[in-house]
């Protein structure tokens, strides 16, 4: 401890301690790279459609950092985000105000959110179970009752709405501003709130929580909901910078690109730990990553490739450069 | 006698903080070696290094006269060297014969051969396991047991022991000694660490004392006596306020209001119609055996285990009839349970230390969105922090970090933090040193006295008779016995647990 405030010198090497360091390294070193080796990469448009591609990416990322910190899993995302979209468009063509579409898309996906939290909660069914058999129940039960197309187009006559995905905030697109928006909340919920510590608390030891006298149960329910809720908003983002959303997402890799944002970031798994800059600095690796192999026009199969070797190195890295002490896990038995 | 193992100038540091320093200790054949001293004063790390689970910073260690630096615990074991831990080392889902053998299976097993070369080895080791059975199945004891025969079976010499009676009941620890007895006899050492003085003095043949990494004594063990290894354990003269004389007690406090009544509370097989009343103002000690189903019935009382449906029987919070299905509604009706096993669900291990105790009063309150912040809560978890005196390298160090006494500090802090009308400890001192026990008991005693309603759930006897005004014995699920402090004994307790 001493040593290291003693000599300003060892900086880079306690950055690099951390998987958070190592991944913020190795952005830089790709944004560097491309930078250097595309002319195309480094040029404020090509920057501004990064961040931009990205966002969505980001926003619901947001929404599954909050239940993985609370060491739950939500693979239903993609399902939750197509199927409310979708019948919210619908309903918006059957006659409907737009605006009375999208009230009944979002109680939908809350209430998806709802059905999967209390599943959890009260029937104590392992999240990813969950979560994993209530995306196909809720893409079925979508694709069966509320709509058949495929692709789903904006509702015609709604000129507000496509300004969400094409509209600019002091030249900044409104998706970007959506996500810094839902980072700062997000933050401030994590950290200065009951709620936010209590999450903490849950991931870090869920009996001790429970015993604490944390009230669980409405706790998990609650951010399932949210992360529904969220879904429901990049999909509308999503949608209207698109012009249309299309129900095959379910079936893309999306998922494990949240995921991977996620975990790259440096958000365990296993629960307790983890901030919103894990997910900002887990976004802008992954955008620079895609963007830049896009430009190069690299193969979407090996696009696929490079994410899980990035993936394993993070990981590897991280367990080489940063053992867990022996002491740590020890010194309550010593 | 000649030495098996030798540790010269051994040591031992965690990122610089010696844990064992300069240790010189020697194991001779076929002796029983003692290993004591209080938590944190590095019995386990040094006994640890012996094992293969770390290695040594500096120094050397000798096996039959020869320096080795094992790398494994593997490695160990292929030396003969066996250590059986306090939670054991074993898989539950496997049977005792697949737990004896794993490791050491052929390419190709059956399932029968196993079991039947199992059933020879235990029989021959005189150990009344079946080797079909589940070890998820077993007591304590026996699994014990089998973690021994499977020692044996790897051709251990050198046995070790860290808290191997903690979890044993009276009868499975005279086992467990005649069998410590027949490894000696059969030319094998074992170190034995223990909190339990009494044990070490009957068994051991020779007793080491460390004390902050350092070896304070060693000796033959008819060279010490209990004052003697308390003095070297602490370094100074505690004897006397701890666990002191029951006789030169205060008087017992008189009960007020009748805060819990249980009445033929029932659940499972390990609550069997339990009645009991629990009164403000003085502490209620709960003994019983392991299997007493004492835990259980106060963890039902604190809505953490459910009771059965039908027949559960009636619980009264104040004379109001209450049926908790979550620990929460408990905490807010100022009751609280505080755990025996912390790291199972008692800390927030990864957090500070403010942070696990202000958790405790973010639990009780109900506004979701009121703002807090790490400010607030060093503010407002500092009164209780220091009113357990819980001592931490730093503020923010986390609890895995902090020693077992302050982290049950920690842990008996978020719950008072709460402000309950009703505490129960459930082993308030369990792997606690010497000198946190008296800080605990002081407080136990001080919230008695300020009129909440205390319950002690131990099983250690001075403790109960120590602590308690009112003594409840537990057996085989139900209260058998109730008296006053004036009115106990040791042997009197002792009769009704177990008879």
């Amino acid at each position: 401890m001493s040593e290291a405030t003693a000599n300003p010198g060892p900086r880079l090497p306690t950055l690099l301690k951390s998987q958070e360091g190592i991944v913020l390294a190795l952005a830089v070193l790709a944004f560097a790279l491309f930078s250097f080796l595309l002319p195309s990469f480094f040029s404020a448009g090509n920057l501004l459609a990064l961040v931009r591609s990205v966002s969505i990416l980001g926003i619901l990322a947001l929404g599954m950092a909050l239940v993985v910190i609370a060491r739950g899993i939500d693979v239903s995302l993609i399902a939750t985000m197509v199927v409310s979209v979708s019948w919210a468009f619908v309903i918006a063509r059957s006659g409907y105000s737009l605006e009375f579409a999208l009230l009944i898309g979002a109680l939908f996906a809350i209430t998806a959110g709802v059905l999967i939290g209390s599943l959890i909660a009260f029937g104590e069914v392992a999240p990813i179970f969950a979560t994993l058999a209530a995306g196909s129940v809720i893409y079925g039960l979508g694709r069966t009752f509320f709509f058949t197309l495929e692709m789903q187009n904006v509702p015609p006559g709604a000129g507000w709405f496509s300004l969400i995905g094409k509209g600019r905030v002091l030249g900044v697109p409104v998706t970007v501003v959506a996500f810094a928006a839902l980072c700062l909340v997000l933050h401030l919920v994590l950290s200065r709130t009951r709620f936010g510590w209590q999450i903490y608390a849950m991931g870090n030891n869920p009996a001790a929580a429970k015993i604490t006298g944390i009230a669980y149960r409405p706790m998990v329910v609650a951010q399932y909901a949210i992360s529904a809720l969220i879904a429901y908003g990049a999909g509308l983002i999503l949608a209207s910078s698109a012009s249309a959303i299309n129900a095959r997402l379910f079936n893309s890799t999306m998922i494990y690109d949240i995921l991977l944002v996620v975990v790259l970031g440096g958000i365990g798994l296993n629960g307790g730990h983890g901030k919103v800059r894990n997910v900002i600095l887990g976004t802008v690796f992954v955008g620079i990553l895609l963007n830049g192999m896009t430009i190069m026009n690299i193969d979407y199969t090996i696009q696929n490739l490079v994410k899980g070797v990035v993936l394993l190195l993070a990981i590897v890295i991280d367990s080489l450069v940063n053992p867990r002490d022996e002491q740590t896990s020890q010194q309550g038995d010593l | 006698m000649d030495e098996i193992v030798e540790f010269r100038k051994a040591t031992k540091e965690f990122r610089g903080n010696a844990a064992v320093r300069d240790v010189d200790f020697t194991l001779r054949r076929g002796e029983v070696h003692a290993l004591l001293g209080e938590n944190g004063a590095g019995k386990s790390t040094l006994t640890k290094v012996l094992a293969g689970l770390y290695p040594l910073t500096s120094g050397d260690m000798l096996l039959d006269g020869k320096p080795v630096n094992f790398s494994s615990p593997a490695e160990a074991m292929k030396h003969g060297i066996a250590m059986v831990f306090q939670e054991t080392n074993l898989v539950p889902s496997m049977n005792v014969a697949q737990n004896i053998f794993l490791g050491d299976e052929g390419f190709f097993n059956r399932l029968r051969g196993v079991n039947i070369r199992a059933q020879q080895h235990l029989q021959r080791l005189n150990f009344h396991v079946e080797p079909t059975a589940l070890v998820s199945t077993l007591g304590a004891a026996k699994k014990q047991m089998v973690e021994i025969a499977r020692a044996v079976h790897h051709k251990a010499r050198i046995f070790i022991f860290d808290e191997p009676t903690a979890t044993l009941t009276p009868e499975e620890k005279q086992h467990f000694f005649a069998l410590v007895e027949r490894l000696k006899g059969e030319g094998a050492s074992v170190i034995f660490i223990s909190h339990a003085l009494e044990e070490a003095l009957s068994i051991a043949d020779r007793i080491s004392v460390l004390r902050d990494g350092a070896l304070i004594v060693t000796g033959d063990a008819s060279d010490f006596t209990r004052e003697k290894i308390v003095q070297a354990m602490v370094g100074r003269q505690l004897t006397a306020t701890l666990y002191g004389d029951d006789a030169a007690r205060r008087v017992a406090r008189s009960p007020g209001e009748k805060v819990l009544a249980l009445e033929n509370v029932s659940m499972g097989k390990a609550v069997r119609s339990a009645t009991l009343s629990v009164f403000a103002g003085q502490i209620t000690g709960l003994f019983g055996l392991v299997g007493a189903g004492r835990t259980e019935m106060m963890k039902i009382a604190a809505g953490v285990l459910k009771r059965d449906v039908f027949h559960g029987g009636r619980i009264k919070l104040r004379g109001e009839t209450v049926r908790f299905r979550v620990p929460r509604q408990a905490v807010r009706r100022g009751v609280a349970y505080i755990t025996e096993d912390r790291k199972l669900d008692g800390l927030f291990d990864t957090m500070g230390v403010a942070q696990n105790v202000f958790l405790g009063k973010l639990a009780k309150g109900s506004n979701p969105v009121s703002l807090i912040g790490m400010s607030e809560a060093r503010r407002q978890s500092a009164e209780w922090i220091e009113a357990m005196k819980v001592r931490s390298i730093g503020g923010d160090a986390r609890v895995v970090e902090l020693s077992g006494g302050n982290q049950q500090k920690v842990v008996i802090a978020k719950s008072l933090i709460q402000e309950p009308s009703l505490i129960i400890f459930d082993e308030p001192t369990r792997g606690v040193d010497v000198g946190a026990i008296a800080e605990i008991h002081r407080m136990i005693e001080k919230l008695a006295d300020a009129g909440a309603a205390v319950v002690v759930i131990s099983s250690y006897l001075p403790e109960i008779l120590n602590l308690s005004d009112r003594i409840l014995v537990a057996r085989q699920g139900r209260i058998v016995e109730e008296m006053t402090i004036d009115e106990a004994s040791e042997e009197k307790i002792m009769y009704a647990a177990v008879h």
